[in-house]
């Protein structure tokens, strides 16, 4: 059982001579409760895997399957993507006129959820991750680490078990950021899958499998196994 | 082990030592659990080696024999020549250059040199045993949830392995330059 699963997928940017070859016949997947770091240099393809892993973009050839689902196959992406997957970036993260609650609540009532109930939510997940407090902040009355808190809690409100996260410590530092994969594992441990973009060695050893990018294709994975890592 | 390594790794022990004495009396069993547990485990001793640095410093008038625990084991305390030491000891930054030499860094000199070694490879090589340990090291801090001392000792050696990660990193870079 995967959450996610990539096979043979490669990306092409534009065409003959000036085409760029960003991926080159991946294949990779995540379990439920695994988190799986993609790390490599700039210009490596991790942004790019990322984003056919959650169905922002489209893979020139090979299939991204996400639930078992194909996800060329799928009519409303958009849908599928708001229900079954979460995203943290650096940054355009939270929404600045609105409150840490009203941004969890968010995807929930795009999905046509009564806001009463996508506040409970909201309010739910913001508590497990000791934000209750902040909830009726607004992002700019936040430190840096605990808006990347209430991002992480709005990419997992709802049903979703796929987190995608993108250089989520970005400017943090060492000690806010290993607070922020603190929160990505426990994610795990309760069952989420997480694949985890990072170009920085620490973060990534917070992983069960750290997957090497370079030049568009795997070159190498620490291949710690699901068994073997409880 | 390089002599000159040696001798500071030994020093360290016996200002360790100091360190906790200067918290109170202890004997020598008490004081291998407590070192133990302060460096996270990383630094084990033997009781041999507990007792030989007691009777150095007592030789030095570091430390004075005191009466003997229900258990007839001896207990050791700090002396104010002690004190005076362990204050020295703390006031001095640890010299950088007092670190053995690397193998890492002169196998990848070599490979380079060398010519028909596959540089690349031995750097990616590395590199996945470097993350390795660094994914244990991290499963080890994420246990070491009691005591701030072990989890300081444990992020010690993560940005250890994080700049060999990175010097690696650098190091492919270059390379790929250069070719």
């Amino acid at each position: 059982m995967t959450v996610v699963r990539l096979t043979e997928v490669a990306r092409v940017h534009g065409e003959g001579a000036t085409a760029v070859h960003a991926l080159k016949g991946v294949s990779l997947e995540v379990a439920p409760g695994e988190l799986v770091a993609i790390t490599g240099p700039s210009g490596s393809g991790k942004s790019t895997l990322l984003n056919l892993a959650g169905g922002l973009d489209r893979p020139t050839s090979g299939t991204v399957h996400i639930d078992g689902r194909d996800l060329a196959t799928v009519r409303d992406l958009a849908a599928l993507r708001r229900r079954s997957v979460g995203y943290v970036f650096q940054d355009l993260n939270l929404i600045t006129s609105l409150t840490a609650a009203e941004n969890v609540m968010l995807p929930r009532e795009l999905d046509g959820v009564r806001s009463r109930l996508a506040r409970e939510e909201a309010m739910t997940v913001l508590a497990e991750m000791d934000l209750a407090d902040l909830a009726d902040r607004f992002p700019d009355e936040l430190s840096g680490g605990q808006r990347q808190r209430v991002a992480i809690a709005r990419a997992l409100v709802g049903e979703r078990r796929l987190l995608l996260a993108d250089e989520p410590t970005g400017a943090l530092d060492t000690h806010t950021g290993d607070e922020i994969l603190h929160l990505l594992r426990a994610r795990c441990d309760a069952g989420a899958a997480v694949l985890l973009v990072t170009h920085e060695p620490r973060y990534a050893a917070w992983a069960d499998r750290v997957v090497f990018l370079c030049d568009g294709s795997i070159t190498d994975s620490t291949d710690m196994s699901l068994e073997s890592a409880r | 082990m390089h002599t000159a390594y040696a001798y500071l790794v030994g020093m360290s022990i016996r200002h360790g030592l100091l360190a906790l004495l200067s918290v109170g009396p202890r004997h020598g069993y008490q004081l291998r659990v407590e070192f133990e547990a302060s460096t996270g485990a990383t630094w084990p001793l033997n009781i041999g080696q507990v007792y030989t640095t007691l009777s150095r410093m007592e030789r030095d008038g570091l430390v004075e024999q005191g009466e003997s625990d229900e258990h007839g084991r001896v207990v050791y305390a700090i002396t104010a020549a002690g004190r005076a030491e362990m204050a020295r000891w703390f006031s001095t930054p640890v010299a950088q250059s007092d670190r053995p030499r690397d193998e890492l860094v002169i196998k990848l000199a070599m490979a380079v040199a060398a010519k028909e070694v596959d540089v690349v490879e031995v750097i990616r090589r590395q590199r996945t045993a470097t993350m390795r340990t660094l994914q244990q090291l991290t499963r080890a801090k994420r246990a070491a949830m009691e005591g701030a001392a072990q989890r300081l000792v444990l992020d010690s050696m993560i940005f250890q392995a994080e700049a060999e990660q990175r010097w690696l990193d650098h190091c492919e870079a270059v390379l790929k330059e250069e070719r």
